[in-house]
């Protein structure tokens, strides 16, 4: 099977929905990067050179470029999905998402509700997250608790290249608001990608790994520091399981606790902050609903309740590690 | 003389190249008995139990739980009560060099590869040497690592290819007569790769594959063995071919996977997502459910293998699990009679994972019958 890399998969997906379904728009800033300068066309395919192309196969009409108004594209985004179209728009950085946070939480989210379900909502907002690029506080963050308490909206959080492609596949044809959200640091990540379409349903956590002595849940680009983490606990005879709820919205309840209440013993690795927070919100539903199976305390291992540092010290210490994750691992293992 | 046996890290899959030791099921000085399972491997793709090769004691565990070791590598040593301690420090001195070096064991890991073939492609893997070939059809719905527990051991002595049938794993589906087209393609694909003779192994719906190649070829195969083929009676579970197609998520495709083993524990996640995301494929549905219309309708099977079979002077040799309950074990007196028929004990629809070890000496037996 070819691999690509992250970038590519996202691409791929969206070149060929674009080509599937002519109700598909694209539209946000610098999406054409790169457009007219010394008459090279598309040259670098926006800020992370996720839209590369893009504009050469589809033209100007479906591939927008906007001012610098969140507030004003996303609205005009959102009008466009419940007119019968079906945009995706892109915030640069998902810090950017106060500047339109009416838009999304107060009418995307709301129209099916209030129109008593006659309303679709075909809306796809795209935005990167997460630290570790040197880009500082409010470049960094990692806000998918904010859109996973908001109802209305789908919250998806790719943690590798097979299913970045899958997934923004379904959320382009979902009729709801999506909310998908790509870590910066995982754009170059290569693996495994078909070349055909395949679309993943909302709301099924993948089972990374098999194990039998603690589960870890990660989201996003934890995922991977959780696999980094399960490997050293092998090293030592710690059998750890895997597994990536691949949205937070909805959540796939059934496969994380029929695989807790196997196991016993839970870790729960986030990189947002850890006040009501993603991963507060499992535990929770860990203590709620197989608190009888627990061997050992939940443990939560996220970033600190501040702002992402912009020292790189201070970054690196600030994002959870395989090792954080692992001594955390050991800690209730043993008991 | 003292008996003295390795337990090494076993190939299980061409593409392994190492396993982690997840637990030892025996303890250094415990009798151990030929076929018990002693020792838990964890791979990539598959957690699995290695059963002992030979009978005698525990005498040394080298690798301890928790060790990632290359294929090959010493894992443990059996003997008898003759041995010495200086003999069996010699033996593990001999497989010193293997530990943490890397090597992909003797048969080296091997990667699949896409042949094109008329209106399609066919993914298949190959492995070993020799002008003979043994040729892995799997079943409605699986894909070539069905032979995960086979093609390594056999690819030691012969040369295989397993192959991803037509909608199924990387190869790409087909239309309209999806058996005819399924047995054109993977003729086409093996004909350059294998121009020697065929020894034809078939599970399930494979076999009937297997069943049109050999009566399309007669004088190209050189035996035939059919793990619980389709063909061979009306009895069929429909349920499972219209279940499968419908599992779209992990828990529904779980449910249904159960059905193929005695032991549903054999089920890894590794199977799960692998399935689902070939079944998710674009085309891959509709082409699975033209395949299971081939295979069953609402009164049973619909396929017939009896007359290509009949007609063969081949060696053709049928292994059934007692307990499949996909394709139950037909009547032994109603089968032609150049078949012969062994029912294994404790095993499902899936004989070759579930009893590898004893598949893979029937496969090689009826190889055997064919040079005689």
């Amino acid at each position: 099977m070819p691999k690509k890399s992250f970038r590519q998969a996202l691409n791929e997906a969206l070149h060929s929905e674009m080509a599937r379904d002519p109700r598909v728009i694209m539209m946000g800033e610098d999406l054409t990067g790169g457009a007219g300068a010394n008459g090279v066309k598309d040259a670098w395919g926006g800020p992370f050179g996720v839209t590369r192309g893009l504009l050469d196969a589809f033209g100007p009409e479906r591939i927008r470029d906007t001012p610098i108004s969140e507030a004003a594209f996303i609205g005009a985004a959102a009008g466009a999905a419940l007119t019968g179209l079906r945009p995706i728009a892109e915030i640069m950085f998902v810090d950017f998402a106060g500047v339109c946070l009416d838009q999304i939480m107060n009418q995307a989210a709301k129209f099916r509700y209030m129109f008593g379900g006659r309303a679709k909502t075909p809306l796809v907002i795209r935005a990167t997250y997460g630290a570790g690029s040197r880009s500082g506080s409010q470049h960094t963050q990692a806000l998918y608790p904010i859109f996973t308490h908001i109802p209305g909206l789908k919250v998806v959080i790719p943690s590798n290249p097979y299913d970045a492609k899958g997934l923004l596949l379904q959320a382009i044809r979902d009729d709801d608001p999506v909310i998908f959200l790509e870590h910066k640091m995982l754009y170059d990540t290569v693996g495994e990608v078909p070349d055909a379409s395949y679309t993943i349903p909302f709301g099924e956590a993948r089972v990374v790994r098999d194990g039998k002595d603690v589960l870890i849940v990660a989201i996003g680009r934890m995922v991977g520091v959780a696999e980094e983490a399960a490997r050293q606990l092998a090293a030592d005879g710690i059998s750890a399981c895997v597994v990536d709820p691949r949205t937070t919205s909805p959540l796939d309840e059934e496969t994380l606790l029929d695989v807790a209440e196997g196991i016993g013993r839970i870790i729960i690795v986030d990189e947002a902050n850890p006040r009501c927070s993603v991963a507060t919100d499992i535990s929770a539903l860990f203590a709620d609903k197989c608190f009888d199976a627990l061997k050992a305390p939940i443990k939560l291992v996220t970033a600190p309740h501040t702002p992402v540092p912009y020292a790189p010290n201070l970054e690196d210490v600030y994002v959870p590690t395989p090792d954080a994750v692992a001594k955390a691992a050991r800690s209730i293992v043993k008991r | 003389m003292s008996l003295i046996e390795a337990v090494t890290v076993p190939k299980w899959g061409m593409t392994m190249t190492e396993g982690t030791i997840t637990q030892w099921m025996v303890n250094e000085g415990d009798t151990i008995a030929r076929g018990q399972e002693i020792l838990e491997i964890e791979t990539t793709k598959v957690t699995n139990v290695l059963e002992a090769a030979a009978s005698g004691t525990l005498r040394r565990i080298v690798l301890q739980q928790g060790t990632t070791a290359p294929v090959g590598a010493l894992a443990g040593v059996i003997t008898d009560d003759a041995a010495t301690t200086e003999e069996i420090d010699a033996f593990i001195a001999t497989y010193a060099d293997r530990l943490g070096a890397g090597e992909g064991g003797d048969a080296g890991s091997a990667a699949p590869r896409i042949v094109e073939v008329e209106g399609g492609t066919v993914n298949l893997l190959e492995a070993g040497e020799g002008d003979d070939v043994v040729l892995f059809l799997h079943g409605f719905g699986g894909d070539l690592s069905t032979w995960l527990f086979n093609q390594p051991p056999l690819a030691e002595t012969i040369r295989t290819v397993a192959v991803d049938l037509p909608g199924h794993g990387a190869s790409s589906p087909v239309d309209g007569d999806v058996l005819a087209k399924i047995v054109s393609a993977v003729s086409a694909a093996v004909q350059d790769l294998a121009p020697g003779r065929l020894h034809l192994v078939g599970h399930s719906f494979g076999g009937a594959v297997a069943a049109r190649i050999a009566a399309a070829q007669p004088s190209r195969v050189a035996s035939l063995t059919l793990i619980a083929p389709v063909g061979l009676s009306r009895q069929m579970s429909r349920d499972f071919l219209v279940d499968f197609i419908a599992a779209e998520r992990r828990r529904p495709l779980l449910n249904v996977l159960e059905r193929l083993f005695a032991d549903p524990a054999k089920i890894t996640n590794d199977m799960v997502e692998g399935t689902l995301r070939f079944k998710r494929l674009e085309g891959v549905p509709e082409a699975l459910t033209a395949i299971a219309d081939t295979i069953a309708g609402q009164d049973g099977q619909l396929l017939s293998i009896r007359e290509p079979l009949a007609g063969l002077n081949c060696p053709v040799m049928l292994i059934w699990g007692e307990q499949d309950q996909i394709v139950p074990v037909p009547d032994a007196g109603t089968l032609p009679a150049n078949l012969t028929l062994r029912i294994l004990p404790d095993t499902g629809h899936m004989p070759q994972m579930e009893a590898s070890a004893t598949v893979n000496q029937a496969i090689l037996e009826n190889i055997r019958k064919a040079s005689q």
